[in-house]
């Protein structure tokens, strides 16, 4: 069912053909027509509808041209010659003479050359098409860095600009729309398949002079469902799904063959998962419903938990109390020493400084070491021990260096904290490993596959914010390291959760950290929200490619989406799932587009595992 | 003593209604019983229906002397006379025909003139081209009666042009009522043959005597008057008139308000009616109560007919603007002359 990839080098519309394009209309003379937007009123016979890109020339007094490239952002039909509106029944009578006007109006993406002129009313307006669509979309500015973001309505591919995706003349993508019916998810993941299956990152890491080839990768973290663990397997709807939208959208071929992106699932991936939980020496599996096979659980040893300063991003909330942070940073430190001192190999922590049997409590199964150590091997006793040093050792009064004149209560608030958080996060901190178990369950994000799905979609609210922050980290210290080639592709679904507006959080930080510095470290978040006004603005205003699928009316009428025109923000209400308002750059105004069908499976009864053949014809194999 | 209003709005030159008194010879020439008729659907074979009204206007008095020596004063005038096509029974919408205007440079007699080009200046306004016009007269209303007699006759060849030809005598085999024209206004004085209607808006004449004008008060809408036969001027106008009921009169307006008078030609004898007449009378009532004006929508309604509101529209627009055109003239002049414009 795949298909091999088109072509190399992107072809971006169909070479000029070898007429002008038939005359669509003429610059109407009756509204006021200025450089940036215009009406032109429709030739009798002709079609024009929104979002089609036209182009109109007009002479300057001194004998040269200047032409305007535009889009049709309105069109509408109106009785002329009449006055009332009832007078619509007698034109339709035949007793009233009146004749239909039609018209459109463009919002002009650029002029060529740079001269703001009005053009002259009657300057005859044609239909973009090849070099003229080109100019109209920019595409001769991207060159090489252009890949397909998406279909125009009459089926040419949009080119978005990788430049302004990798982080080299800007970065970030963000998504914005209702949950369902926007298809935040599906157009992320088909913009990573278009700039993996593209070419693209090679063109540009050549034409960039950084020699041959540069890779990228992506972390994807499913959030809703386990929709995105089948990524790897063809979807057996996609060659339905495709033969019906080509048919109704009247196009030659299908979608994926008009982009000229091979339809094919994504084929270099790994699939992270938490644990089950379950007792320590319990087998180790994926804590998934649908799919086990190909997910590998990924676990933080204890000790790495420590001494990688993990403890930071269990408090989801650290800024509410000054005092608060002030303990967590404190007692982090001491982990991290702590850590740093282990010998023995695995993942526990051994401590020689506890007396649970000073303990009012007693925590059960402690392992007693030889050497009168005691072993930290669960999250749980972890808290035990911390518990001990902060408000236990000596009569109540805690260890000094540990406690660092704290008062008790912001002491015991950070203890409650740990204790609330503590069932969440035991299947995922485990000091009972092996060095080898530790070393294959260690979520390994830069140098596994190319394309990471990290579910975290079972776990809850504090264990996601924990997993996420944590990982994000490592990607942004990693990179801190080596720098920006070889681009990871971060893409976060509900970014109201995890970087809103008015709270803060440790993972916000890291968010904003991405936002604001990712770009020169090749670190680029593919964020999407179902309300960008409620996401912290400062990552929405860093996204250098916005787009918008199904709105709220309300909602697209605040100011984060003064970027599309009102008529665009009023169309955003009404969008199907599978079309988008993309808006880059290079391009003045935002453009609608529709992209294909997910060539991938996104649920599992969508996992064509017949290799396109029939159930019948399968079954028939199995009998013989 | 009771007082009523007149329909037509007070700016107007006339009321829709005068009481001028009517001399000269009234025949009974459908039936001596005089009564209301009602109206009788329209026939199927009628398949098309023009509107034709015309307009002018001056633009410029001019004073001219020519090559000779010889003076004399003269104007700049426009005309138009156009048509709505309409189907009578709706089977496709109504279509402007042929309203394009005419510039005329009206002289007074006895000059010589060329045709007069108004070149234009920019490339998206077209030229002016006045075809010269002799006046009858010197006198300076003349020009402004040439360009209205070019105008009238514009709308004859226009209306007749358009209409299926009536027959005025017995033998001739009847023609079919295929194609009618309704003329705004009264018909002039010649009969080209066609089968046109004159509409005429307001009843500045009486011409029913006293016993019979109650009728028109007591039609009502789509009923009409039996057909009659009128001679006067002398016998110079013949006609066959009646009139049909548009719209119901209001309480607080005159009785014969929403009544409106039609003419078509007539021959001298009065022995003989023309079926095509009957015809058309009979489905007057129908027609134009289909056409009919509304009072929110036409301050002269319901006599101003829907399409024939559009067409005055449609032709003031043909016309161009009289500012545009006058500072096009005045322009224009001032390069002729030498004087920096």
């Amino acid at each position: 069912m795949t298909q091999k990839p088109v072509n190399q080098n992107l072809k971006l519309s169909s070479p000029t053909p070898p007429q002008a394009p038939a005359r669509i209309g003429m610059v109407l003379g009756t509204e006021d027509v200025t450089p940036t937007i215009f009406w032109f009123a429709v030739s009798v016979g002709a079609s024009v509808q929104l979002d089609d890109l036209v182009v109109v020339e007009t002479q300057r007094p001194d004998g040269k041209t200047v032409t305007f490239y535009g889009l049709v952002d309105n069109v509408r039909k109106r009785h002329e010659g009449v006055t009332f509106e009832s007078d619509v029944e007698d034109v339709v009578a035949g007793v009233l003479p009146a004749s239909v006007s039609y018209a459109a109006r463009v919002l002009v993406t650029r002029v060529d050359p740079e001269n703001f002129i009005p053009p002259q009313p009657g300057d005859v307006v044609r239909h973009a098409r090849g070099r003229e669509l080109d100019m109209a979309l920019s595409a001769d500015k991207m060159k090489e860095g252009a890949f397909p973001g998406g279909l125009l309505a009459d089926g040419q591919p949009l080119p978005l600009n990788f430049r302004f995706v990798n982080g080299e003349q800007g970065g970030h993508i963000n998504i914005s729309g209702i949950s369902g019916v926007a298809t935040k998810t599906s157009y992320a993941l088909f913009l990573l398949h278009s700039i993996f299956t593209s070419g693209v990152m090679d063109r540009v890491g050549l034409g960039s002079g950084q020699g041959g080839t540069s890779s990228g990768r992506a972390i994807i973290f499913n959030v809703k469902g386990e929709d995105l663990l089948f990524l790897d397997k063809p979807n057996n709807k996609v060659a339905d799904k495709e033969t019906e939208a080509s048919a109704a959208k009247g196009f030659a071929a299908d979608r994926y063959t008009m982009l000229g992106l091979p339809r094919q699932p994504f084929r270099d991936t790994q699939f992270l998962a938490p644990p089950r939980s379950g007792a320590s020496g319990d087998a180790i599996v994926p804590n998934t419903d649908q799919r086990s096979e190909g997910v590998t659980p990924f676990i933080f040893g204890l000790r790495e938990f420590c001494a990688r300063r993990m403890l930071e991003y269990v408090f989801s909330d650290s800024a509410g109390s000054l005092n608060l942070g002030y303990v967590i940073g404190n007692v982090e430190e001491k982990l991290f020493r702590l850590a740093n001192v282990q010998t023995a190999p695995g993942t526990h922590l051994s401590v020689t400084d506890w007396r649970p049997d000073e303990q009012t409590e007693i925590p059960e199964g402690i392992d007693w070491g030889d050497v009168g150590d005691i072993q930290i091997k669960t999250f749980d006793h972890l808290i035990s021990y911390l518990e001990y040093k902060l408000l236990e050792e000596n009569d109540g009064a805690g260890d000094k260096k540990w406690v660092l004149n704290q008062a008790q209560g912001t002491l015991r608030a950070f203890t409650r904290r740990l204790r609330g958080v503590q069932k969440h996060l035991s299947p995922l901190i485990r000091g009972d490993l092996s060095p080898a178990q530790a070393e294959k369950y260690r979520p390994n994000l830069l140098r596994g596959a190319q394309l990471s799905v990290v579910d975290i979609h079972n776990l809850s609210g504090p264990a996601q914010m924990f997993v996420v922050g944590v990982m994000l980290r490592e990607v942004f210290e990693h990179k801190e390291k080596y720098g920006r080639q070889d681009t990871v592709f971060v893409v976060l679904d509900e970014l109201n959760k995890y970087a809103p507006r008015d709270d803060s959080s440790p993972i916000k930080d890291v968010l904003l950290e991405i936002a604001e510095r990712g770009r020169s470290l090749g670190i680029i978040l593919i964020g999407a929200q179902q309300t960008a006004s409620e996401v912290e603005r400062r990552i929405v205003s860093n996204a250098a490619i916005r787009v918008v699928g199904r709105l709220d009316l309300a909602e697209a009428e605040r100011p984060e989406y003064r970027f599309l025109p009102q008529s665009f923000r009023g169309r955003a209400g009404i969008l199907q799932p599978g079309t988008m308002l993309v808006s880059q750059p290079d391009v003045p105004n935002p453009v609608l587009i529709n992209y294909p069908f997910p060539a991938w499976a996104t649920r599992k009864d969508e996992v064509d595992d017949l290799g396109g053949r029939k159930a019948e014809d399968v079954g028939d194999d199995w009998l013989r | 003593m009771r007082i009523r209003l007149d329909p037509w709005p007070i700016d107007t030159d006339d009321g829709q209604l005068g009481l001028k008194p009517f001399e000269g010879e009234l025949i009974d020439v459908e039936t001596p019983r005089w009564g209301a008729i009602a109206a009788k659907a329209i026939p199927e074979r009628l398949r098309e229906v023009y509107l034709v009204d015309g307009r002018r206007r001056m633009e410029s008095r001019i004073f001219i002397d020519d090559e000779a020596g010889n003076v004399g004063v003269g104007g700049f005038g426009a005309y138009v006379a156009g048509a709505v096509k309409l189907c009578p029974h709706g089977s496709h919408l109504a279509v402007l025909e042929q309203v394009r205007a005419q510039r005329v440079l009206a002289y007074a007699p006895g000059l010589h003139i060329d045709p007069y080009r108004l070149s234009p200046r920019h490339p998206h306004t077209g030229q002016l081209e006045y075809t010269p016009l002799p006046c009858a007269a010197n006198d300076p209303l003349a020009p402004m009666h040439a360009v209205q007699q070019a105008m009238l006759n514009a709308e004859q060849q226009l209306s007749h042009g358009l209409a299926s030809q009536v027959p005025f005598d017995e033998e001739d085999e009847r023609e079919e009522l295929t194609s009618l024209t309704l003329q705004d206004g009264t018909l002039r004085s010649k009969n080209l043959g066609g089968a046109v209607v004159g509409c005429v808006k307001t009843m500045q004449t009486q011409y029913l005597p006293p016993d019979r004008v109650g009728l028109l008060g007591e039609l009502q809408p789509g009923e009409r008057t039996p057909i009659l036969h009128l001679k006067y001027n002398g016998g110079r106008f013949v006609r066959f008139t009646w009139y049909v009921r548009l719209s119901r009169a209001p309480f607080y307006q005159h009785p014969m308000s929403g009544v409106m008078r039609l003419e078509m030609y007539a021959p001298d004898e009065a022995d003989f009616l023309p079926p095509i007449v009957r015809k058309v009378a009979n489905l007057s009532g129908t027609l134009l109560g289909r056409l009919a004006s509304a009072p929110h929508k036409d301050a002269r309604a319901p006599q101003n007919l829907i399409p024939t509101a559009a067409l005055e529209q449609a032709m003031s627009r043909a016309m161009g603007s009289q500012e545009l055109v006058t500072r096009r003239i005045r322009s224009h002049l001032a390069r002729e002359i030498g004087a920096v414009a």
